[in-house]
């Protein structure tokens, strides 16, 4: 094992916020001031406890420590600090912390803070566990952990005011309302979700059924188990199930749904979910199960289907997202789309990994992906909040113009969009061509399908990114925004204790944008020293090299993408909007990407209104239609049944006989007279019999 | 031989005539003795499990055979629980049962102070009464004694209907009766030759006997049939939402899951270490009933507007959970049966305790459409509810999520096991109605706690600490049974590995 220099650090990275939520309601009983500083502490803490690994992943060495948990199953508790943990839990760690703080501005003056708070720190704490797990099961803990604080946090104003619903009230698709309440929202984030974790909890018990343990180094250090799979043909299967949690958690397609109305909770749990948490995990689980499944069988080939279904699963959720973010209206739901479709990427990245002859190449893609996203993608949900907050509305169209009064918000989004569009020398663009080229160097026709839908989407991407940026801060001012400054409202730009984290995010994408190749060499060494030394993979390292065909492809899209962005949105030569409105084609394009394809309302009418139509048709039909009517049948057969047991039904059912006479005495209009003891009185010697009948039995002993 | 789960069996039964003079003379003082003598009872109880893995004692009982009680890995679970829930459901009974009382004599509450004082002094009689029976069932190591408390159990919960319960309450409670009589009928034929074939009702000595083949069959099918009635599966479950929904509301949270999973208990104890030759036979269709169940419960909670219906249909899904995992024919499978009993105990009397709560502080509403809202205004009620909700979804960190997966473990683990298909194939259907069992418990959730508020709650707080410390009670003992599992399964896994592997 190796020395830590603060061994409980790996625990106390989750246990702090975790069981710090629970003091927050109890902070609060001294005010609100000191219930958000505290609340604020437990991530900082944690962080700093984070931090203190960091010595672990630099040298590429690993921490595992044990304790004993349910003995008699011979299950484990415990927590595995490896690189790949390590710098998730800097990640999650750090990015929470900053938006820890912006809550304090965001939030302020919202009511039930307490309850925010408590659901903060839970939601950091169980994403931490889920990261620095040692096993399946723990790790279980904290999944549904985030699943649950997703809920409570994505329904926090649970009083379903119409201005907290996400998207527009009154739009429907095929009749069902596409507008949705926080209380709803958070529903259906849970009930997806969890259609996830049910695959994800079949494929660990399955496991655990050939294998004996939940244990990801019990499972790296002994194989029999992939062979048992395998001969039972149960391999491919169990890592898809497995693979499904994380289809839930990070919204891949056909369970992405959940995501885009996940944008009815407050921003700064827009930002949390999107950057650090809940998203990520599921791409933190494929990148733990990956390597697992590649060295456990002989050949890698016998794994490759489940790396197929990870790549383009990836590859098609990547599409099909930034499609619908081409024509969202409400800037939130453009960075919602964009997350499911960035998280494609990753996945993408993790998928074509294991596809390869190095494994290394994908994974470090796909992690390196995760890590500018994080980035960019908090500092863009807190910017929208700073706007939403700014402009008092959540749509761009009622923006505009935005560029001169909002300079520091400006200039952060700016940095951030760009990454998130693959501008060169910016933090996005690294990633996104480390999984372009890494998926070039699978080869083969399925590669070329791969890059080609990954290139399209890049194409889209730089389209919605210019679009965004071009209709919040370009143009001219909207009649919304002239009509607040006419009432004295006048756009101002964020307090500091907003504006700060916006800004250190702008510039971490900055950095690891100037030093780009030189991060991506880090990660490179780090987990390939991960992987040797948990998993035995023989990894070769490459280094870092540019691929010129990923290079240009991801150049081209960005200015071909841009290209249409900035000549509609920012230049303004023509209206978009008028074009969609004249053409036929181009306005049923719009439609159906507005209505996401129509998989919601489809899921709607599958899932939700059959099911419900069915238990009431049944509940009618069946179960008050005939099953009811047996009880006429029971009482009948009753009194014919009654001969076969002899000494104490003589005594019971004589006794129910006479109480029903009494009881319709009763019945008939006395009903002062129950009350007044004539029943109690007999229903009381009844009870009494019982008692002297078991005090007999006991003298009878 | 000290006489200790003697104590915690009799010591109630002895004094609930005792609690009638008190509540004659005190009123309410009556349920603070009934809290006091259970908590005594549930502390002789612990004290008897802390002497050793498997405690017993025994008396003679001629001509029956042994009159005795024991505490092993398997009992010890539905023990502890029957006891700790039914000391908890006495200090809410206290105010809760004073304003049902009160509402009963139509408000002339000052006029009928005697006839209200004797009332509540009837009722913790019959609930001592009822929890001892309870108890009795679980403890006992013969036959007969085991049918003798399980009738035991069915009178006092009957008369607790009848005469404390809501809406037509007569006629419920006689078909509460007659079903629940029906199945102990059924199953006290299949006890009856059980005990001419084996010469003996001890269930030490049946165990070592063998039952002639042709009729062991037949007897497996017996039990189960008599016991499902009372596990309410599919199909024998009429008089469950009936029962339930009309109980007076800690008896609904007695009844709906410390009771009727008490036919989970039998069937485990006879079938798998009394006659287990029988049970390979009928495991399958066995589980095929509780898979019924649970996707017909699931489906029926989504129908209700009575949010006490709502519970008692999520009941009989939650038994079905039970069943299927008994039937798993693997050991894991059906601990995490026993266990879901355990979880289902404390998270579905987190609910029905929760409803009462809202039917108290509403003046008696009980339909969902006329509730929303109320999460603001009641937040205790609302995060004990979340948490019962948590429990029988089966969400980490509740002892519903252990419970599940120990359950659908071993379903899994039977199936593939034995190699058989269509095993595997029922085990999958069962874990895809599960989010049956999410949706309509997140969905209630929201309509009655999110929401607009409608204009006439706007006054409801919070009940006093006798409602809201039993919540929070049973809501802290779910989360520390969800992460610390050993204080359930530790002795209950290797008792029943030794039994079916």
């Amino acid at each position: 094992m190796v020395e830590l220099a603060f061994p409980l650090a790996p625990w106390l990275v989750w246990a702090i916020p975790m069981f710090g939520a629970l003091l927050i309601p109890l902070y609060a009983k001294f005010g609100d001031k000191a219930r958000d500083y505290i609340a604020v502490i437990f991530p900082l803490l944690s962080a700093i406890s984070a931090a203190m690994m960091l010595p672990l992943a630099l040298n590429g060495q690993i921490f595992h420590q044990q304790i004993p948990w349910i003995t008699s199953l011979n299950i484990k508790a415990g927590v595995l600090a490896d690189p790949l943990g390590v710098l998730m839990a800097n990640i999650v760690a750090w990015i929470s912390f900053l938006i820890m703080v912006y809550s304090i501005g965001y939030m302020h003056g919202d009511t039930n803070l307490t309850r925010y708070w408590f659901f903060m720190n839970l939601f950091i704490g169980s994403m931490q566990l889920i990261v620095l797990s040692d096993n399946f099961l723990q790790l279980f803990f904290g999944w549904e952990g985030v699943g649950l604080c997703s809920y409570a946090l994505i329904g926090f104003w649970n009083k379903d005011k119409e201005k907290d619903y996400v998207g527009t009230v009154g739009h429907t698709a095929w009749g069902f309302a596409q507008a949705y309440s926080p209380s709803h929202a958070g529903m259906k984030a849970f009930i997806t979700t969890r259609v996830g974790d049910v695959a994800f909890l079949i494929g660990i018990l399955t496991l655990f059924f050939y294998s004996g343990t939940f244990g990801y180094t019990e499972l790296a250090a002994e194989h029999q188990w992939a062979v048992e799979l395998a001969r039972s043909g149960l391999l491919i299967p169990v890592a898809v199930l497995i693979f499904g949690g994380a289809i839930g958690k990070s919204a891949q397609f056909p369970l992405h749904e959940w995501l885009p109305d996940a944008m009815a909770g407050p921003t700064s749990v827009s930002a949390l979910i999107h950057a650090a948490t809940m998203v990520k995990a599921g791409v933190f689980l494929v990148a733990r199960i990956g390597p697992l499944f590649y060295v456990a069988v002989q050949s890698a080939q016998l794994v490759a289907p489940f790396f197929q279904t990870v790549a383009w699963i990836g590859a098609i959720t990547a599409f099909l997202a930034a499609s619908q973010a081409l024509v969202a209206r409400e800037v939130k739901k453009v960075l919602a789309y964009s997350t499911v479709s960035q998280i494609g990427y990753m996945m993408l990245g993790l998928g074509v990994a294991g596809l390869s002859s190095e494994f290394v190449g994908g994974f470090v893609a796909g992690f390196f992906h995760l890590t500018s996203h994080a980035i960019f993608k908090a500092a863009l949900f807190m910017g929208a909040g700073v706007l939403i907050h700014a402009t008092e509305t959540k749509y761009m169209d009622e923006m505009g113009g935005l560029k001169g009064g909002m300079k520091k918000t400006y200039f952060a989004m700016l940095v951030a969009t760009g990454s998130l569009a693959g501008v060169p020398f910016l933090s996005g663009f690294w990633s996104k061509d480390a999984i372009l080229a890494s998926v070039l160097d699978v080869g083969g026709i399925m590669a070329y399908g791969l890059f080609g839908l990954a290139t399209i989407t890049a194409i889209m991407t730089a389209f919605y990114s210019f679009r965004m940026i071009g209709m919040i801060f370009f143009g001219k001012k909207s009649h919304h925004l002239q009509e607040m400054e006419h009432h004295g409202h006048d756009v101002r730009e964020a307090p500091t204790v907003m504006w700060l984290p916006i800004a250190i995010l702008a510039a971490a994408t900055l950095t690891i944008g100037v030093t780009g190749p030189f991060f991506e060499g880090f990660l490179e060494t780090a987990f390939a020293k991960n992987l040797k030394e948990l998993y035995g993979m023989q990894i070769v390292e490459h280094g870092f090299a540019l691929n010129p065909i990923a290079i240009s492809a991801s150049v081209l899209a960005l200015v071909i993408g841009g290209f249409f962005g900035y000549n509609y949105y920012i230049a303004r030569r023509s209206d978009p909007f008028r074009m969609v409105q004249s053409n036929a084609f181009l306005g049923g394009m719009h439609k159906f990407l507005e209505n996401r394809w129509y998989i919601d309302a489809l899921y709607y009418k599958i899932f939700v209104n059959a099911p419900i139509t069915a238990s009431n048709v049944l509940f009618k039909g069946l179960e008050l239609g005939v099953l009811d009517k047996t009880n006429v049948v029971v009482s009948k057969g009753a009194i014919a049944l009654s001969a076969i047991s002899n000494w104490f039904d003589s005594n019971v059912v004589d006794g129910i006989a006479n109480g029903m006479a009494t009881v319709s005495t009763f019945v008939s209009g006395r009903v002062r007279k129950i009350q007044t003891g004539v029943a109690n009185q007999y229903v009381f010697a009844f009870a009494l019999g019982i008692v002297f009948l078991v005090i007999l039995m006991l003298i009878l002993l | 031989m000290a006489v200790i789960l003697g104590q915690s069996l009799f010591i109630p039964i002895v004094l609930a005539p005792i609690a009638y003079l008190i509540g004659r003379r005190a009123g309410t003082k009556a349920g603070w003795f009934a809290f006091a003598v259970l908590a005594y009872s549930t502390a002789t109880l612990l004290f008897a499990a802390m002497q050793g893995s498997d405690y017993v004692e025994t008396y003679p009982w001629q001509p029956i055979g042994e009159f005795g009680l024991k505490l092993d890995g398997l009992s010890l679970p539905f023990a502890a629980i029957i006891y700790i829930l039914s000391t908890t459901l006495a200090v809410y009974s206290i105010p809760y049962m004073k304003r049902k009382i009160e509402e009963d004599f139509h408000n002339h509450a000052a006029e009928n102070e005697q006839a209200i004082n004797s009332k509540t002094g009837l009722y913790y009689s019959l609930y001592m009464l009822y929890a001892a029976g309870m108890l009795g069932t679980v403890l006992a190591t013969n036959l007969i004694q085991f049918y003798i408390f399980f009738e035991l159990m069915l009178i006092p919960s009957f008369f607790l209907i009848a005469e404390f319960g809501y809406g037509d309450r007569y006629r419920i409670s006689m078909m509460y009766f007659l079903w629940t009589h029906v199945g102990a009928v059924v199953l006290l034929g299949a006890i009856l030759a059980i005990g001419f074939l084996t010469g003996s009702f001890d269930f030490a000595k049946i165990a070592t006997s063998t039952l002639p083949e042709g009729i062991r069959t037949w007897i497996a099918i017996a039990v189960s049939l008599g016991l499902f009635v009372k596990l309410a599966a599919a199909g024998l479950h009429v008089w469950l939402p009936y029962a339930h929904a009309e109980a007076p509301t800690p008896i609904s949270a007695l009844l709906s899951p410390a009771m009727i999973g008490i036919g989970g208990y039998a069937f485990i104890r006879i079938l798998l270490f009394l006659v287990p030759s029988a049970y390979p036979t009928i495991a399958f269709w066995v589980s095929i009933w509780g898979l019924i169940t649970m996707a017909y419960g699931g489906m029926m909670a989504f129908a209700q507007d009575d949010i006490k219906r709502v519970f008692a249909y999520s009941s009989i899904s939650q038994m079905g959970y039970i069943i299927f995992g008994m039937a798993s024919a693997y050991y894991i499978g059906v601990g995490g049966s026993v266990f879901q009993y355990v979880s289902h105990g404390t998270g579905k009397a987190l609910l029905f305790m929760a409803a009462g709560a809202i039917i108290m502080q509403t003046g008696g509403l009980r339909s969902i459409s006329k509730l929303g809202g109320l999460a603001g205004k009641l937040p205790i009620t609302a995060t004990c509810a979340m948490i019962g909700f948590l429990v029988i979804i089966g969400v980490p960190p509740t002892n519903g999520f252990q419970s599940e997966w120990m359950l659908f473990f071993g379903s899994f683990a039977g199936a593939l096991q034995s190699g058989a298909q269509d095993r595997l194939i029922i085990t999958g259907l069962a874990l895809a109605t599960t989010p049956l069992t999410a949706g309509y418990a997140l969905w209630t959730m929201r309509r009655v706690f999110f929401g607009k508020l409608p204009p006439n709650l706007a006054n409801v707080k919070d009940p006093s600490a006798a409602i809201t410390i039993p919540l929070l009670f049973l809501a802290a003992l779910s989360i520390i049974l969800g992460i610390y599992p050993d204080l359930i399964v530790e002795r209950l896994i290797p008792l029943l590995s030794g039994v079916i592997k």
